[in-house]
């Protein structure tokens, strides 16, 4: 036996009918499409979800005893964390933040808001980026601008939060998810309009200290409180709502891969059965069932491999179409995700060539020797 | 795993080391009780290294299960079939392959190349198969096809040749493992005169030059003249040839039992009502001294 490349006759029959060839991987490319679409909203939605979270100034943050998430949550902490907070060895700021879910509305329209109470003097805890206007002051709200483009304001208009009117001071950017958009107003204004203790603390570090450390201390010091570090929060945020959708998601997932299984088998046995003669011919040229296999086998693997390079290029293309036409909703294609999805794919695929494989297990070499019509 | 080693001259022409085929007492039933069909029949033959063997017979008289037979792809009911000394009647199941792919050619009458591949990769498949791969393959593959003038047609892929440049290319896939024995099906029914006839002298070429054994089951008359020994085959059973009457229209050696006609005192059988409707059109086309020995 020598060594070296053999001649790749799966991947020659696969595309030696290019119609055919597309029609089979395009058919698996968009199911997996689907699926990668679906987990591509997911990650872009965690990704607006967790915007503000991941662009915080901090690196620890002290929310109530047992709350370890903003969204969908309520924390509400004692009195005097700031000051004890403050105490703590390696601690260079405390900023405390009030939160509440609420309702930004106009005459023509209304949007679910988170409403984040902050000291513009500070920034800190205020929105991420500031694209136009200036800070709020009381009376004054901040929005996302695409939260403002929804309700038809701009810099000056006039929205109603907590029941009441504020203006419009400035609009923020990268604050607007699938199912929410965030809204700014200063600390005095917040808690005249919603009387109550900050909600949590967002402690930053002095330089050289790790962050990991100073939590622990902080957690020691404030004993009926829960601290976590900006990126546990974020990775906490991040996992209620992977745990919110996660079922519906693997639904769907699983639902997509079904259909690419059933593309693959349908496809991969259509062509085994048109090319049976030459799988004859090669088995009577002395081809193994296993050699028989490995052929039908590649086409699997190729047909796997084209359907997730289109499938991805397509996303891609999908997700930058939709980022200008729909700005709320994010389709973000990750690394991880699509070699999840070609693991999946690939063993799909190999699920998939399993029919033909049993069909050509049972293929007679003399076929061959049978006249064609 | 045995390393494969073929010897190739310059222009792709190759020896074949072996001790021919070796038929006995061949035997094929079909089916069982009173269903029972023995498609071949106790036939012996053998063919040596150098010689050509023309098989014909009738439709349905055993010609293609006594070649799928010799060819390793069907096993018999009873008898032995010896290549280079290994009797394959009695090898397992799971090495008839190899055994395909290292000591037998096979040529088909549709020719039956790949057609997703080029003319190169048709022949550099079966190398694969034998054992061979990498660049020694595409050598080998090109030098045969050298041999055979096909070297401007390397990339092309089957359904861009002819039918003679196919059953060419037919010809060095067969080649490729370097086989002991050359079986071909009908290797010119679907080539006109002068490809089947340039088909012809290859293989009579192969079994001189290179010392291989040729087997050919064909019904085409134009093989008869290459052929060392022409065999006939009818229900199952070989008959001797010369003691046959001749069907004066088409010349296919007959049974005394078909189509008759009887002309200027003379008995004459016939393959089919078709010649014998044709010889009587206009018998004195037709002369019988030479072709109608008495049965």
């Amino acid at each position: 036996m020598t060594s070296g490349r053999t001649v790749p006759l799966g991947r020659r029959n696969l595309t030696e009918d290019t119609r055919r060839a597309a029609l089979s991987i395009g058919g698996v490319a968009v199911a997996l499409l689907l699926v990668l679409v679906l987990d591509g909203i997911f990650a872009g939605a965690i990704r607006q979800v967790t915007a503000y979270l991941r662009t915080l100034p901090a690196d620890v943050v002290v929310s109530q005893q047992g709350v370890r998430t903003m969204h969908m949550s309520a924390s509400a902490l004692p009195p005097t964390t700031a000051e004890r907070a403050a105490a703590v060895a390696g601690v260079a700021w405390v900023a405390p933040i009030w939160y509440a879910s609420g309702v930004v509305a106009t005459a023509t329209g209304r949007q679910v808001s988170y409403v984040i109470g902050y000291d513009p003097a500070t920034g800190r805890g205020g929105p991420t980026r500031l694209v136009a206007g200036r800070t709020p002051t009381d009376g004054e709200v901040v929005l996302d601008e695409l939260g403002a483009d929804q309700l038809g304001v701009r810099i000056g208009g006039r929205v109603t939060v907590f029941g009441a009117p504020h203006t419009v001071a400035g609009l923020s950017a990268g604050q607007t998810s699938i199912t929410n958009t965030m809204a700014f107003v200063a600390v005095a204004d917040f808690t005249r309009h919603v009387p109550r203790p900050a909600s949590y603390l967002l402690v930053g570090a002095r330089p050289g200290t790790d962050p990991a450390a100073l939590a622990a201390r902080l957690a020691t010091a404030l004993p009926a409180t829960t601290v976590q570090t900006r990126t546990e929060f974020v990775d906490s945020e991040a996992r209620i709502v992977t745990d919110m959708s996660a079922a519906i998601m693997q639904i769907m997932a699983l639902l997509g891969l079904l259909v690419a299984l059933a593309v693959v088998v349908l496809s991969l046995y259509a062509l085994t059965l048109f090319k049976l003669r030459e799988y004859g011919v090669v088995a009577a040229l002395g081809g193994s069932p296993w050699r028989l296999a490995r052929i039908v086998t590649a086409q699997a693997v190729w047909t796997a491999a084209g359907a997730l390079a289109a499938a991805t290029g397509l996303a891609l293309l999908l997700g930058a179409v939709i980022g200008r036409v729909g700005p709320q909703i994010s389709i973000v294609v990750t690394a991880p995700s699509v070699a999840r999805l070609g693991v999946a794919a690939l063993a799909a695929s190999l699920a998939g060539a399993q029919l033909p494989i049993y069909r050509l297990a049972r293929l007679d070499p003399a076929v061959a020797f049978r006249r064609q019509s | 795993m045995t390393t494969h080693t073929t010897p190739v001259t310059t222009n792709g022409a190759s020896t074949a080391a072996n001790a021919g085929i070796s038929v006995r007492g061949l035997t094929k039933v079909f089916g069982t009780g009173d269903t029972a069909v023995r498609a071949v029949d106790g036939v012996d033959l053998d063919a040596n290294p150098g010689q050509v063997v023309l098989v014909m017979g009738p439709s349905g008289s055993g010609k293609t299960t006594l070649l799928l037979m010799l060819g390793a792809l069907l096993r018999p009911t009873t008898g032995s079939v010896i290549l280079d000394g290994v009797d394959i009647t009695t090898a397992p199941d799971r090495h008839l392959p190899r055994l395909r792919a290292r000591h037998i050619g096979f040529v088909f009458q549709d020719f039956n190349l790949l057609s997703a591949l080029t003319v190169t990769e048709n022949v550099e498949i079966a190398c694969n198969l034998a054992g061979t791969r990498g660049t020694a393959a595409h050598r080998r593959a090109a030098d045969l096809l050298d041999r055979f003038d096909l070297t401007h047609r390397l990339r092309f892929k089957p359904e861009q040749l002819s039918g003679g440049e196919k059953q060419r290319v037919a010809l060095a896939r067969a080649l490729a493992n370097n086989p002991a024995i050359v079986l071909a099906d009908e290797p010119t029914a679907n080539l006109d005169s002068s490809h089947g006839l340039q088909v012809a002298r290859l293989l009579r070429q192969l079994a001189t030059t290179d010392q291989r054994a040729i087997i050919i089951v064909s019904h085409d008359e134009r093989l008869r003249p290459l052929a060392d020994r022409v065999l006939w085959l009818e229900d199952g059973h070989f008959r001797t040839l010369d003691q046959m009457p001749i069907d004066p229209v088409c010349g296919m050696p007959v049974h005394p039992r078909g189509p008759h006609a009887s002309h200027d005192g003379h008995d004459i059988w016939f393959c089919a009502d078709g010649c014998r409707d044709q010889y009587l059109t206009n018998p004195d086309r037709y002369p019988l001294t030479a072709t109608t020995p008495a049965p």
